[in-house]
């Protein structure tokens, strides 16, 4: 593109490469969406195709040339989807809420109050960053089995993602934004801590709270190694556990399989669609560094 | 500042601080001590001294494991090249820029399962990489891509940058937008084209956001498990091509039941996760100084 702009000769050429330059952009924009996009796409076009369709042929056949929604009905048939997406929503908005509220819990007098020890349960907390999670997974296996009893539930999958250091240490860094003055003249006014968190602190950082909220959500919906060993009854699966039940399921079914696939992703693309404005907003102040 | 309230902080602190203990401090203390037992998660350990590391240091698979897990980490410098690259791109004001961005931030919504499926018969034997590149005239036979030793960790690495750019280009872009557009006039003023602007400008300025996507890509390179699981067919691939560390202390702990000698193998993950993290500290004290 940039070499057609420039053969264009004499006083013409900065007009003609200002017009020109946008094409470029939108060029270059499309071939990188096609690469990002490209295997959902053809998840989507396999799933509507027939069986008289070709999924396997030299060149490929792109477009179904009997559409059909049978591969769907299928996989409905066999699998329960609609409780996989109700349970990952069951687990993610409640990791979400109560590990957001754990975090600004904490991030607070870490942030703006002195005590004994701050510094200590500071790089404490910090220092779990860098464990990994895996590390923690046979007794934790062990635990939910003999302590707390919710192998092959839900709740297994809650309760140990309350904590995130991380969160703490983000919503710490939002908080010290945030100038004494506003909290002082609640103090003189005679309001408690909880008062001035819950009231005056929070509102103010809920750009922050929006972006790990969100953080959090993905990678609670998107969490399969944990829960692959904690659930194995159906009825009780997230979508990544569910998937996999899916691939061994149908296993060379690879129509019924991306109709699978395509259910489950369409909509979490959709959702984020709707939220990328508060995303991006939030991104912006969390990590500031 | 001095406080008249002294149990307050204690209190606002006291949920996390729980959930820390019962699922992190303990959770190190028993793999610590799982690592010298021979266990098999449903009778009570046995106390075998230091044979499962004896057992680690003599097996071959672990090394290839730890080896691959190292490999893994060269995703992290590509991914955020990439990501920086495409964070300038979508920085421009363009009409219709919203609707790219959120596109490329499909594959981060998506999963990593999905991800791996959907990837995973792209590369099948008669999948559609094969049939593009036999249709051109790339290839004259279609190749065994995830069955090849040589392709398996490569492709899974493919697969998290794949995911990560749009991911992390969200993370540079909203720093890009926090520069102050008067330091980019400075440069133009000094005689910068758009590639020196960005190298002078742009590239400290997003200092900050280098340093947090390099920490929470390199962390999850060295945990990766996902993909490999989905992609070999929960095999590790032949030869062991794909086994990263957290793949084999899955199948040594939750296939095999050695929970034992597993634990000895988190020993180790935490081991090398806690050298990259101290060396990748370093770095970051070091951009911080010289900024």
């Amino acid at each position: 593109m940039t070499a057609a702009a420039t053969r264009i000769p004499g006083a013409g050429r900065a007009r003609a490469r200002r017009r020109l330059e946008p094409i470029f952009w939108y060029i270059l924009l499309s071939l990188v969406a096609v690469v990002t996009v490209f295997p959902f796409a053809w998840m989507l076009l396999t799933s509507l195709k027939g069986p008289t369709d070709e999924i396997f042929s030299v060149p490929p056949q792109l477009l179904p040339g009997h559409p059909t929604l049978a591969n769907y009905g299928a996989v409905l048939d066999q699998l329960p989807v609609p409780k996989f997406f109700l349970n990952s929503i069951i687990v993610g908005v409640a990791v979400t809420i109560l590990n957001v509220l754990v975090a600004a819990l904490a991030a607070y007098p870490l942030a703006k109050l002195r005590f004994f020890g701050r510094e200590a349960i500071f790089y404490l907390l910090l220092g779990t960053i860098i464990v990994p999670a895996q590390l923690t997974y046979i007794p934790s296996f062990v635990m939910a089995v003999n302590v707390f009893h919710y192998y092959d539930s839900l709740p297994a999958l809650i309760l140990p993602n309350l904590a995130s250091a991380f969160n703490i240490f983000l919503l710490r860094q939002a908080f010290r934004g945030v100038p004494n003055d506003l909290m002082d003249a609640a103090r003189m006014d005679g309001a408690s801590e909880l008062r001035i968190w819950w009231s005056i602190l929070l509102p103010v950082i809920r750009p922050s709270l929006a972006a790990v909220a969100i953080f959090t959500f993905v990678t609670s919906w998107n969490d399969f190694l944990w829960p692959s060993l904690m659930l194995h009854t159906r009825e009780g699966m997230t979508l990544p556990v569910g998937l996999v039940a899916l691939q061994g399921f149908f296993s060379s079914d690879f129509r019924s399989i991306a109709a699978g696939v395509t259910m489950t992703v369409v909509p979490i693309i959709i959702f984020f669609m709707i939220f990328q404005r508060q995303f991006v907003r939030g991104l912006a102040g969390a990590v500031k560094g | 500042m001095t406080r008249r309230l002294s149990l307050t902080p204690y209190l606002f602190l006291v949920p996390a601080l729980a959930l820390v203990a019962i699922f992190v401090i303990y959770p190190i203390g028993a793999v610590v001590y799982y690592s010298f037992t021979e266990y098999d998660i449903i009778t009570t350990p046995q106390w075998v001294g230091l044979k499962n590391y004896e057992h680690l240091i003599a097996d071959p698979t672990f090394w290839k494991a730890l080896t691959n897990s190292v490999v893994y980490l060269v995703a992290t410098p590509i991914v955020i090249v990439l990501a920086i690259l495409l964070a300038l791109v979508v920085n421009r004001r363009l009409p219709g820029i919203s609707l790219f961005r959120a596109l490329y931030f499909v594959p981060a919504v998506s999963g990593s399962i999905a991800i791996g499926i959907s990837w995973r018969w792209l590369f099948e034997r008669n999948g559609m990489i094969n049939s593009i590149l036999i249709s051109t005239g790339i290839l004259h036979e279609p190749v065994q891509w995830l069955t090849n030793p040589d392709f398996v960790l490569p492709i899974a690495i493919m697969l998290t940058v794949w995911a990560g750019i749009g991911y992390y280009a969200v993370i540079f872009l909203a720093g890009l937008q926090n520069i102050p557009e008067e330091l980019y006039d400075a440069a133009r003023i000094d005689g910068c084209n758009d590639w020196q602007k960005h190298w002078h400008v742009s590239l400290p300025g997003l200092r900050p956001q280098i340093v947090f996507v390099a920490v929470i890509s390199a962390l999850a390179a060295l945990k990766v498990f996902d993909e490999i699981y989905v992609l070999t067919n929960h095999t590790g691939g032949v030869l062991e091509s794909g086994t990263t560390i957290v793949f084999y202390l899955w199948r040594q702990a939750f296939v095999l039941s050695h929970a034992g000698y597993a634990s000895a193998i988190a020993i180790a993950l935490l081991l090398v996760t806690l050298v990259f993290s101290i060396v990748l500290v370093r770095v970051l004290e070091r951009g911080t100084e010289a900024a």
